[in-house]
């Protein structure tokens, strides 16, 4: 697959940053990394027209390795500050990107209200089931009977079955990718970014500090794109069965499920419709007569 | 000071509130000087609730714990609050067949109180009109009981009721003209006689503290608001949702608090001004946030609308106990805000300038008030729209400064003031990560000691410069504001809520003339002290009230000063200060 390194004026070195990256060799960010420079290079949005936005975790560590705006904030909560950003200037295509510690645990909660509240951002889900900026424990997502950092004889939890959780929520946007697979993440993450409300995009992501049991190899040799078996995208009980599926042997990624009748939040605000401008720019003294009047 | 009170106490959902609303409303109409004040318990229905009104032709704005008047809707009133009549007073229930106790019977006839039953089943059956239209009755009653004209209450129904139809008004017509009738029939109960009203109140509002606050952030060009419920801050997200189709804002009901706190970190980073309210528990959770803002430097404003706590503690009740919290919240040390709004006043007018300091310093703001506040009604001159400024301090959004600007001006640390540049996501210039690391000037995580010393001295010197351009606390007298310092018998000091009392205590008769000067902090952190230095050290003798078991604002003002204050004036039931309670707490000190 052939990809244009230079797009409507907005080239690779654009978003190059002269800091290094510090991610253990063979981490899944790098793929990651490279896909979303180059998605946005193709979709010609440069640096400043774009925010990237980063939970706190490995992946976040993304933060100031790529040149464009970027905001790296608190653990758990990138999706309502991304959210926050998108509502007050809709204009400016919002990614967020987060860990599977961050979104199934402290900030779970956010990511189920996302979904319901069909923000129109992107989610991408660096997904290596483990924490490994701490150093290796199990998150929620990590396979039960793994001995972790904080876990050694395995966790004494269930696993969280992520996907059937959010396929539970009426999604109207899931993919999953593989960070051995840039040229689908690339084609992930554009229609992602296209999509009229929340994309959550789960990447499996190997972490070869960290996570012995799903490593690049064992993703590498079961992950397929459901594009190859005609997978239709709109048909909801057909991708979740597809992402709740046994992985032992196969791994089904690509566009899961995208569903585009639903408005998203800020449609769906009714004293926004028909206005041309955002919140950014009606910062100004308002009058307020009107409001008076009620209390006179 | 001319002061009466009227108080309706009864069951939540019985109609005590409707009562007051239109009571206070049409007397303000009437020219009076109305404040509204209302208790109520953590419940929907059934729980006791009262409204007060007290009244006067000069500007009100505090209870007194004893009224003229007081109707009683059920019979827990006159078991609760029978001794919230003043001596000579009126007391009205329709709770059949009571007959008081012994000692209560003696209690009326020693305090020379009038009890009056009035049968309000009979009536409204022979009204025949619903229930609830005893609400209205009753308000009548009151109405004549204070010599108000008809007309002017059947004009408020009819506007109140409008959009329920002529059926509907003519039939609650029907029990004001019963009412009238009814009391004119009352021989032996005298009128309440009211001050002679000032045609200045007629065109004022008569509106609580979170709607004048909401219309303060309407205002201050606030776009964005995201809130989660939390009583005293709701009233004000319920407002602003309210006129949200008028105002074009965009309102966002989070899913909890850090939501909230986060959503109006990121609109405030892409350049909208943007708020969130709570109240003490949510904003517990807000404080990683509000730390997180402090180091991207990102402008944010948190209303904090305070209640008794720990805990739960006394939801729907007032206090000023979240002083310390706003100054000491979050982790880390870093430069902030904290403001006192007191009244309907500052409430609109310190909102502006809440975003104003929040952009300029490129800070977190905690603008605090408290359920007294944001649940009085207020009689207020209507907002004078021409005073708010709009400084947005150092952001950059003209396009021939974006071109030269460098991703290291974002978070320079050779700026002088420690404010550096400040552009939005979107314009086209420089990029910048907005960086919740230790960053260097353009967002690069930097663990360097060099670096880290660099950054945190620059943040910090805007707590300085931040502190320079702040105003000293505001001086009253009995008369007003007053710009020049002069030596007083007695110096109170204090910030909040209670400057409402306190200045309603000061134009009481007998100490209107006395050597009495009021020191109130509407900026509360950084504090400045230089003022209270000057003031304290002429005066006799200085005085702490607040709203609390510590005297927080005491403690900060030692902390800053080393001064302490020997008497104080502190409470923490829940309850507001009473003009009478805090005039009979002073008055042993003067």
């Amino acid at each position: 697959m052939k990809i244009p390194l230079n797009q409507d004026g907005v080239s690779m070195q654009d978003y190059s940053s002269e800091n290094l990256c510090t991610w253990c060799s063979g981490c899944g960010d790098y793929g990651i990394w490279s896909a979303a420079k180059q998605v946005l290079v193709e979709l010609g949005i440069k640096p400043w027209q774009v925010l990237l936005c980063y939970d706190v975790g490995c992946h976040g560590n993304m933060s100031d390795k790529i040149n464009a705006y970027t905001f790296h904030g608190l653990h758990g909560r990138v999706i309502p500050f991304a959210a926050g950003a998108k509502i007050a200037n809709p204009n400016v295509p919002v990614i967020a990107f987060g860990g599977d510690g961050a979104s199934f645990s402290e900030g779970v909660g956010h990511l189920v209200h996302a979904v319901r509240s069909n923000y129109p951002i992107t989610f991408v889900l660096h997904n290596n089931a483990n924490y490994g900026l701490t150093t290796g424990q199990a998150s929620a997502l990590t396979w039960q009977e793994q001995a972790m950092n904080s876990s050694p004889n395995g966790m004494p939890e269930r696993t969280l079955p992520s996907m059937d959780f959010i396929f539970s929520l009426q999604p109207t946007f899931v993919a999953r990718g593989f960070s051995g697979n840039i040229p689908q993440m690339k084609e992930i993450f554009m229609q992602a970014i296209k999509h009229r409300g929340f994309a959550f995009v789960d990447i499996l992501q190997s972490c070869p500090t960290y996570n012995k049991f799903a490593s690049h190899k064992y993703l590498l040799d079961r992950c397929y794109d459901v594009k190859d078996d005609n997978h239709n995208v709109n048909d909801f009980e057909a991708a979740r069965a597809l992402a709740v599926a046994d992985t032992s042997e196969r791994i089904a990624t690509g566009v899961l499920y995208q569903n585009e009748e639903v408005p998203n939040l800020y449609e769906n605000l009714l004293p926004r419709q028909g206005r041309k401008t955002t919140a950014v720019e009606e910062v100004e003294i308002k009058k307020i007569d009107e409001l008076m009047k009620e209390f006179i | 000071m001319n002061r009466i009170s009227i108080k309706v106490t009864g069951a939540q959902g019985q109609g005590v509130n409707s009562v007051g609303e239109i009571c206070g409303m049409g007397l303000k109409r009437s020219g009076y000087c109305v404040f509204g004040y209302r208790e109520y318990m953590s419940l929907i229905k059934g729980g006791h609730s009262s409204y007060q009104l007290d009244i006067s032709d000069e500007r009100i704005e505090s209870s007194e714990s004893r009224s003229d008047v007081v109707l009683h809707f059920n019979h827990h009133g006159l078991k609760k609050n029978l001794r919230d009549v003043k001596d000579g007073g009126i007391i009205l229930h329709q709770t059949p067949m009571w007959e008081f106790p012994e000692e209560d019977e003696k209690w009326l006839t020693d305090h020379n109180v009038k009890a009056l039953y009035i049968p309000m089943e009979d009536i409204i059956k022979e009204l025949d009109v619903p229930n609830i239209l005893g609400n209205i009755y009753l308000t009548s009653f009151v109405w004549a009981l204070l010599n108000q004209s008809v007309d002017d209450l059947k004009n408020l129904v009819r506007e109140q009721f409008a959009h329920k139809g002529e059926n509907i008004i003519n039939m609650n017509f029907k029990c004001i003209d019963a009412a009238i009738e009814y009391f004119a029939a009352q021989s032996d109960l005298n009128l309440v006689s009211l001050p002679k009203p000032d045609p200045k109140w007629k065109d004022a509002l008569y509106i609580t503290g979170s709607a004048a606050q909401g219309m303060g952030v309407v205002h201050a060009g606030c776009r964005v608001f995201v809130s989660y419920p939390m009583t005293p801050a709701s009233p004000l997200l319920t407002y602003i949702s309210k006129t949200q189709n008028q105002t074009g804002i965009v309102v966002k009901q989070a899913e909890d608090e850090i939501t909230a706190a986060q959503m109006m970190s990121g609109s405030m980073l892409m350049g909208a001004r943007a708020m969130t309210a709570t109240s003490g528990g949510g904003f517990d959770l807000m404080t990683e946030t509000v730390s997180m803002n402090a180091l991207i430097e990102n402008p944010a404003v948190f209303a904090l609308a305070q209640r008794p706590g720990p805990s739960t503690g006394l939801p729907t009740w007032t206090a000023q106990g979240d002083l310390l919290l706003s100054v000491g919240s979050a982790h880390g040390e870093f430069p902030r805000l904290v403001i006192g709004l007191s009244n309907s006043q500052d409430a609109f007018d310190l909102m502006p300038e809440a975003f104003n300091f929040a952009e300029e310093f490129q800070i977190p703001v905690i603008v605090l008030t408290d359920k007294h506040i944001a649940e009085g009604l207020y009689t207020q001159q209507q907002y004078d729209q021409n005073s708010a400024e709009l400084r947005r301090g150092k952001l950059i959004t003209d396009t021939s400064k974006l071109k030269v600007v460098q991703s290291t001006d974002r978070y320079d640390p050779s700026v002088k003031d420690g404010v550096s540049s400040r552009w939005l996501p979107g314009t086209e210039a420089a990029v910048f990560a907005s960086q919740g690391d230790e960053h260097d000037a353009k967002g690069t995580v930097n663990e360097s000691s060099e670096n880290a010393i660099e950054q945190m001295e620059k943040r910090m010197r805007k707590a300085q410069s931040l502190k320079d351009s702040l105003p000293e606390p505001v001086l009253f007298n009995s008369d007003g504001v007053i710009s020049k310092d002069e030596k007083f018998d007695l110096l109170i000091v204090g910030w909040g809520s209670t400057k409402s009392a306190v200045l309603d205590v000061l134009k009481s008769d007998d100490l209107k003339d006395k050597s009495i000067g009021y020191l109130h902090w509407q900026y509360l952190w950084p504090i400045k002290t230089d003022r209270f230095e000057k003031l304290s050290s002429s005066a006799k003798k200085v005085v702490l009230v607040e709203q609390n078991y510590q005297g927080q604002l005491g403690m900060l003002i030692k902390m800053e000063c080393g001064k302490d204050i020997d008497h104080k004036i502190l409470k923490y039931d829940g309850r507001p200060f009473f003009s009478d309670e805090l005039y009979s707490r002073i008055l042993p000190l003067i």
